[in-house]
């Protein structure tokens, strides 16, 4: 039967017939039906919520304190290989610093009370995705360092935790840097969050802050000293005039204060608490009242 | 005995434990430290029959992972025992853990997982797999005690698990004589048949089968009770597992009947076993129906743990098969989707579309001079991480695979401590009256001296006061070009502050002495540092490496560095073997220095191979002839280069 044949299908496609209306009709509603589905679903996913990135060296306590936000009890945690998001509920009596004229009935109250929390792995292979992220911080809202108080107090802990908290700052301060428009980017609040309070070799808050901006000059001072390194000669050749280094802090003199991190739009605070008690939960009051503040 | 069973997320949530004996939290930490972040110690491959094995501090553990939902299943015993069915047990566990749960697992944005009543199924295939071993050791069965058998409630029974369980299993054996136990391996293939078998005959049968499956349900109630909290929770829970089970039951059904359609070799030799396992399935129900209404429970849950598993492992032999060899419209339409998918993203890799590009991969990185043998290590480290993986909107497969790549390369490279030396010559010298010591080894010809000097050059312009020690007392000319070296430093510290200076003996003494007594020379002059020159060695040359024993014990240098030449091929990943290997039991090298990088344009492959060898980071690159031209390493730069 060919095309042009008197009941071939393109004929009875054009011809005014029941059949040919009833098809076009169902095309005509159910297509946009399907589409919207598919679109509402693609869609829906990506509805974005203030993220909190957590970051810090291994075995500071980033999952506990996720596990913790999320079930309200503690859960073992071993090391981390792989990011993870969670949705969490600031618990009640902690009241969202942009909701904080709304009613308890009110759902834009429930709704702001909502975040994520962005657990990345510590291990300093797997930085990366924090790394990552801190690169195009657009839906981060604010930066957590854990840090286990106790590991401070032995030089190794404290050089570690040091250079990578280096690294963070460094990292938002060249995104303020390097922002072209006169506004700036917008504002990155990084908390220090000194993990392990309950135990006795840990160091006090205000003991944790000295010692890390003490720590921080030494990594800066060392960082100028080191050896260039590598980028340039292996990929250019001739461009052997580095673009110049950028120091954290201002111009990288001096001791390194974290009040100096106010210029580039980032307060940084520094609050102890302890995921885990004595074998069971601790508290973190503390924490969950500076995420408060900044949701 | 197994002291602790964990199921946990590779974001590092424990989902599930079971712990028989307490084992400290950094037994698990440790292994996922060395093996699947930094990768020390290679896994054998899976299908050497066993599962891969990890020892430490008087512990074993044996894991298995399911890569697509990040799971991770960890078995920790005391190496003094040898337990045979671990294996068996995570496989098993596996297939259950993944079949109950895998829906919640996929939840985004989600750590929660409700696993509550997980317990049970896993003291059951405990129990199962511990019976099975048992059975073959009589002593075993000697020791347990003889009272426990016969007047046992289930209530009893469920808080104190494997000895109570273990006198049960002998019964068994004595009972019905011709093997009632299903062994491991035989086991899984033919319990789908027989459980169906013996659910069609229990329906004809004298008239109480349907009293007996409402006694089953009422007494497995009772029975998870004490495993779950309270009462109200664990009816609720019930209703969920049977409805669970149906669904599970009703899916392998159908993929029994594909199973026949596609293959009727098999399914005679099936059916065969399948009755004969069924005729001794009904010889237990009978005797455990005598004896008491807790053995029901048991057999019921029993039954639900093979379907998942038997469905779980069907799933993927499904899978296989689809790949394989699909229907003639099936595969022509998925031959276009894929294409499709292929070009917007959101396809599932497999291994059959991953072959082709991880080819091509191979080929790209063996051009960069990458030695094979790591090539084929990050090959498979990727293509791990990639199957099962949906591609993102809008790439490909290749790009996916680049990232992926991209990701591995980073991951081997970035060293894991910091790489600061100033830090720790200022450390060392805070801390003890003795110089920090550093030396240099390696294969005749890579740059040692050279590079020695460059590092010279480096402390001295931070002002460090370095001694220079010429360990090399064979090759001629050795110790005169360092004393060249050493004069031109000299000039240029005048400008640029420290000081230093040279340390010889002469030819032909021995090495390792002239390095002690260096370090003893700088102790009393007040040398902050010592760069120790040694000869170069063949690394395959045993007599030569030996040496390096008696070096390092006497030297006792902080950080011992290796030199090798970006110019090298294969053979790096042998060399950094052998001189990681050549200092003695508990001294390993530090670091890598590579030589000649400015030499090879952007075939940088040797850092790689040397890096995958050994694990251990490299510290400096050589790049020019100047004393200035050392550089660190930049991860992101090298890997660039190697992708481009």
């Amino acid at each position: 039967m060919a095309w042009y044949d008197e009941d071939s299908w393109l004929t009875a496609a054009f011809s005014p017939k029941l059949s040919t209306i009833i098809v076009t009709c169902i095309v005509a509603l159910v297509l946009p039906i399907l589409l919207h589905g598919f679109l509402y679903r693609n869609a829906a996913a990506t509805a974005s919520l203030p993220t909190f990135l957590l970051v810090g060296p291994s075995g500071g306590g980033k999952t506990a304190f996720t596990t913790l936000t999320e079930r309200n009890t503690i859960t073992q945690t071993h090391t981390s290989t792989q990011p993870l998001t969670v949705e969490a509920l600031l618990p009640s009596p902690h009241i969202p610093a942009s909701a904080h004229y709304r009613s308890a009935g009110d759902p834009a109250f429930e709704r702001a009370r909502r975040f994520l929390l962005l657990d990345t792995p510590g291990h300093g292979k797997l930085r990366h995705y924090a790394t990552a992220q801190l690169a195009d911080p657009k839906t981060i809202r604010a930066i957590i360092f854990v840090v286990d108080a106790a590991a401070l107090a032995e030089e190794a802990g404290l050089n570690e935790a040091a250079e990578y908290l280096h690294d963070v700052l460094l990292a938002l301060q060249k995104r303020y840097t390097s922002a072209t428009t006169s506004k700036g980017p917008k504002e990155i609040p990084v908390l220090i969050a000194a993990n392990k309070m309950d135990l006795f070799t840990a160091l006090p808050a205000n003991l944790v802050k000295h010692q890390l901006e003490k720590a921080i000059t030494e990594v800066r001072t060392s960082r100028a000293k080191a050896l260039r390194d590598a980028g340039a000669a292996l990929s250019g050749g001739e461009d052997e005039v580095d673009e110049e280094k950028e120091w954290l802090g201002e111009g990288g003199e001096g001791a390194f204060e974290f009040s100096q991190m106010q210029e580039i739009g980032t307060a940084v605070g520094v609050v102890g608490a302890n995921v885990l008690g004595q074998g069971e939960k601790g508290s973190v009051e503390g924490w969950w009242e500076w995420i408060g503040e900044n949701l | 005995m197994l002291d602790t069973f964990e199921v946990l997320t590779t974001s590092g949530v424990v989902l599930w434990s079971r712990t028989y004996v307490p084992v400290g939290a950094n037994i698990i930490n440790s292994l996922i430290r060395d093996v699947f972040i930094e990768e020390r110690i290679l896994p054998q491959p899976e299908d050497a029959g066993s599962k891969p094995t990890y020892k430490k501090e008087g512990y074993t553990l044996k894991w298995t992972a399911s890569k697509d939902l990040g799971l991770i299943f960890v078995a920790v015993y005391q190496s003094l025992v040898h337990l045979t069915w671990i294996d068996k047990l995570l496989d098993n566990v596996r297939a259950l853990f993944v079949g109950l749960y895998g829906e919640q697992l996929k939840a985004e944005h989600s750590s929660v997982v409700n696993c509550d009543k997980f317990g049970s199924y896993f003291d059951r295939q405990m129990h199962e797999l511990e019976g099975a071993s048992d059975s073959g050791a009589p002593s075993v069965r000697l020791s347990t005690p003889p009272s426990s058998t016969d007047n046992e409630s289930a209530d009893e029974r469920a808080p104190a698990p494997p000895l109570l369980q273990k006198a049960q299993r002998p019964l068994y054996d004595t009972s019905a004589d011709s093997t009632p136990v299903p062994t491991p391996d035989t086991s899984r293939p033919t319990t789908p048949a027989h459980s169906h078998l013996v659910t069609g005959k229990a329906r004809p049968g004298p008239g109480g089968s349907r009293l007996s499956r409402r006694d089953k349900k009422k007494a497995s109630a009772m029975s998870s009770a004490p495993v779950s909290s309270g009462d109200e929770a664990s009816s609720k829970r019930k209703g969920k597992s049977a409805t669970k089970r149906n669904r599970v039951w009703g899916e392998f059904g159908a993929e029994e009947q594909d199973d026949s359609v596609l293959d009727y070799s098999q399914a005679d030799l099936r059916d065969g076993a399948s009755e004969n396992e069924a005729m001794e399935e009904i010889k237990q129900e009978t005797w455990g129906r005598k004896t008491n209404k807790g053995e029901f429970i048991l057999k019921d849950l029993d039954e639900e743990m093979d379907a998942i598993i038997s469905a779980q492992n069907a799933k993927k032999e499904k899978e296989a098969m689809t790949t394989a060899s699909g229907g003639l419209v099936g595969s022509s339409l998925g031959a276009i989707g894929g294409l499709f998918r292929n070009v917007v993203g959101g396809k599932t890799l497999t291994k059959e579309d991953l072959v082709k590009p991880i080819k091509g991969m191979e080929e790209h990185l063996l051009k960069k001079n990458v030695a094979r043998e790591a090539v084929v290590r990050l090959c498979e480290s990727v293509e791990r991480d990639l199957v099962g993986m949906k591609t993102p909107n809008f790439t490909t497969i290749e790009s996916t695979l680049r990232t992926s790549m991209e990701k591995a390369l980073t991951k081997i490279l970035t060293p894991t401590s910091s790489l600061d030396l100033l830090r720790e010559i200022q450390h060392t010298n805070a801390t003890s009256p003795r110089p920090y010591v550093l030396s240099i080894v390696g294969v005749n010809g890579v740059g040692k001296s050279t590079n020695l000097s460059k590092i010279a050059f480096f402390l001295l312009q931070n002002h460090h006061r370095v001694l220079i020690a010429a360990a090399d007392t064979f090759r001629s000319g050795a110790v005169e070009q360092l004393r060249v070296h050493v004069k031109n430093l000299h000039e240029l510290s005048k400008r640029e502050g420290g000081h230093v200076d040279l340390f010889e003996k002469g030819y032909g003494k021995d090495a390792a002495n002239i390095a002690a007594d260096a370090v003893a020379h700088a102790q009393k002059n007040a040398f902050n540092v010592v760069l120790i020159d040694t000869a170069g060695r063949r690394h395959n040359d045993a007599r030569l490496m030996s040496s390096l024993e008696k070096f390092a014990k006497l030297a006792v240098p902080d950080k011992i560095l290796m030199v090798g030449e970006a110019l090298v091929g294969t053979d790096s990943v042998a060399q950094a073997r052998n001189f990681n290997a050549s200092f003695g039991a508990g001294r390993t090298l530090d670091g890598f220095v590579i030589s000649k990088c400015d030499t090879v344009g952007d075939m940088v492959g040797t850092l790689v191979s040397m890096v995958h060898a050994t694990g251990i980071p490299v510290v400096f690159l050589g790049t020019g002839q100047h004393y200035s031209d050392l550089r660190t390493l930049n991860v992101g730069a090298v890997t660039r280069l190697l992708m481009s």
